[in-house]
């Protein structure tokens, strides 16, 4: 390998990362208040409004059910109106962000919905609002919870990054593509692999480490 | 005056398939500073009832006044301010089980705009009430059952209510923190003057702390009075089941027209007449029963004898069959009731349980 082609992967490394951890943010700053609107309008929430769950839920099974290559391609009008050009980290996390957010929305719901009724209850006994019981009783107890869904979710992020290289979204998906696949570089296709698992297997340990050491379930 | 009026409740469920009517028509008055129990069955509706005096359920019909106020014609706000005045406590606890024992205690101060310092002084204070200043920084998986209603009470109290609401708060417990906890009910009673309502399936959580009971079974309530007064006589027939049989009421369906026919007894009861007597703390210290047999001259046999705890005076209970006629039974009656002795006669109930 050549040290411009291992300067290309450090940067595929950077890029890749910048996606995964950008889009992720994005995409919670979006998923998280979808998926408490989900959780607390749903049946058995707090506030249950049947229309407005209906709607949400109907939308999220839909961008849900997208592949993530085809909303790449649909999406790339609205892409070049944000970002200005079509290809590139910044680009692909347009459709990242766009795929993120309700699979984001769906394990908030999930993790929320969890919550013990009992403390909910407790909580309503005392005079506490919905606000309150969102943020101190629903965000509180399920945080272990919401942690480990955060680290699915990054990882299956990186994994759309990735998947972005076929139409050159950057990172060492792209690298990957161009390389491992137009020019049969196998050494290159094989580092990049490598450099993959990594990078998740670190997403995982450290979404594990943060979630045993923040629960206080156990004596 | 009465700080809870509970006057026509009635609450019905609606699913698609049906209706359930878990509370029927519920009048109840419950006086400022009293231990009022409730018992009924589970499915009786007594949690629901509990419920509706903080309107976590909203009754289908009637009102609920807390201190003179129709829970009913309150604002949302209002009504979550209100509530910081009626403390509740559960049979599961409810804590946050990701936050310290400490921050506990404090959620329902800050959830009323109590500053971080005041809310840490007051919890600090209630922890030491219930006796657990020392575990402020453990967190609830930390501590035992027991331990963790404790919590929960200082947690109930910590807005200083002046009402609290235990939902079945003894029965995930052992007999012996049931005590605990109940005492601890009883002295924070005493000492604060709190209206506390109880909910249970357990006769001797009534018994123990309770000044007055009311009855449920099947969405109504079949008798209400003093605990004293029901132990004594109880009028309806669940109050029968629970007192003369001490049935808890979980049993009161199971044991309905089942044999218990080959009981020892049973052959006396044919021949005469059944009672239960009460004796009261003073009496228990006279040989009442050796001169009634003295003196009227005919044998009774002693089918159960216990001594109770009502309302922390011990109360004994004694079930006597009397052999022979009328005119001897009368006699041995009459005696007993001259000596002061409440005497019911229970032959219908008690041959009906015993040979059904």
């Amino acid at each position: 390998m050549t040290s411009k082609e291992i300067f290309m992967i450090i940067e595929g490394i950077r890029d890749s990362l910048y996606m995964t951890i950008v889009a992720t943010l994005f995409g919670y700053v979006i998923g998280l208040p979808w998926g408490i609107v989900l959780s607390v309008t749903g049946k058995d929430g707090i506030r249950p409004q049947a229309a407005v769950y209906r709607v949400l839920d109907f939308i999220t099974n839909i961008m849900r059910s997208l592949p993530f290559l085809i909303l790449l391609i649909l999406v790339l009008p609205l892409t070049e109106l944000i970002v200005g050009k079509t290809y590139g980290p910044t680009a692909t996390i347009v459709p990242l962000v766009i795929s993120a957010a309700p699979l984001i929305a769906r394990m908030v719901e999930s993790s929320l919905n969890e919550v013990d009724h009992g403390v909910i209850e407790a909580a309503q006994s005392m005079g506490a609002g919905t606000m309150q019981i969102i943020w101190h009783v629903l965000l509180g107890e399920a945080r272990v919870s919401l942690v480990s869904g955060a680290t699915i979710t990054i990882g299956t992020i990186l994994g759309y990054s990735a998947m972005a290289g076929i139409v050159g979204g950057g990172g060492l998906g792209d690298i990957a593509v161009r390389y491992g696949y137009y020019r049969w570089q196998a050494n290159i296709l094989v580092t990049t692999v490598i450099l993959l698992i990594v990078l998740m297997q670190v997403f995982q340990l450290v979404g594990s480490v943060i979630s045993v050491r923040m629960d206080k379930r156990h004596a | 005056m009465a700080i809870i009026e509970v006057r026509e409740l009635s609450k019905t469920f609606r699913t698609k398939e049906n209706t359930v009517e878990a509370l029927k028509n519920i009048s109840l008055d419950i006086e400022k500073g009293d231990i009022f129990g409730i018992i009924g069955m589970s499915g009786a509706g007594k949690s629901t009832l509990v419920r509706c005096l903080n309107y976590l359920e909203i009754p289908t019909a009637g009102t609920v006044l807390i201190d003179g106020r129709d829970l009913g014609q309150l604002s949302g706000k209002e009504l979550r301010e209100l509530r910081s005045s009626i403390g509740m406590i559960f049979q599961n606890f409810n804590l946050l089980m990701q936050q310290t024992v400490l921050n506990n205690v404090c959620f329902p101060l800050t959830l009323h705009g109590a500053s971080r310092q005041e809310a840490k002084e007051k919890a600090q204070k209630l922890l030491e009430t219930v006796g657990l200043a020392e575990k402020e920084s453990s967190y609830p998986a930390q501590l035992s059952g027991g331990q963790r209603q404790r919590v929960a009470i200082a947690r109930a109290l910590a807005c200083d209510p002046k009402i609290l609401l235990c939902d079945e708060a003894t029965s995930a417990l052992d007999p012996q923190t049931t005590q605990s906890i109940l005492q601890l009910l009883k002295k924070i009673n005493q000492e604060t003057g709190i209206t506390i309502v109880i909910i249970t399936h357990q006769m001797q959580v009534v018994r123990e702390i309770c000044r007055h009971v009311a009855i449920v079974e099947n969405g109504e309530i079949v008798e209400k009075g003093l605990v004293e007064d029901i132990f004594t006589h109880p009028q309806s027939h669940a109050g029968r089941q629970l007192v003369i049989e001490g049935k808890d009421p979980d049993e009161w369906e199971k044991e309905h027209g089942t044999s218990v026919g080959n009981s020892p007894t049973t052959p006396i009861l044919h021949a005469g007449k059944v009672i239960r007597i009460v004796f009261s703390g003073t009496s228990s210290f006279e040989p009442t029963i050796a001169n009634m047999i003295l003196t009227v001259g005919k044998p009774v046999n002693i089918l159960k004898a216990d001594t109770k705890d009502v309302g922390g005076v011990a109360r004994g209970e004694m079930i006597l069959g009397l052999a022979g006629d009328g005119d001897v039974c009368g006699a041995q009656i009459s005696y007993l009731k001259e000596h002061g002795l409440a005497v019911e006669d229970i032959t219908e109930s008690y041959t009906r349980t015993a040979t059904a």
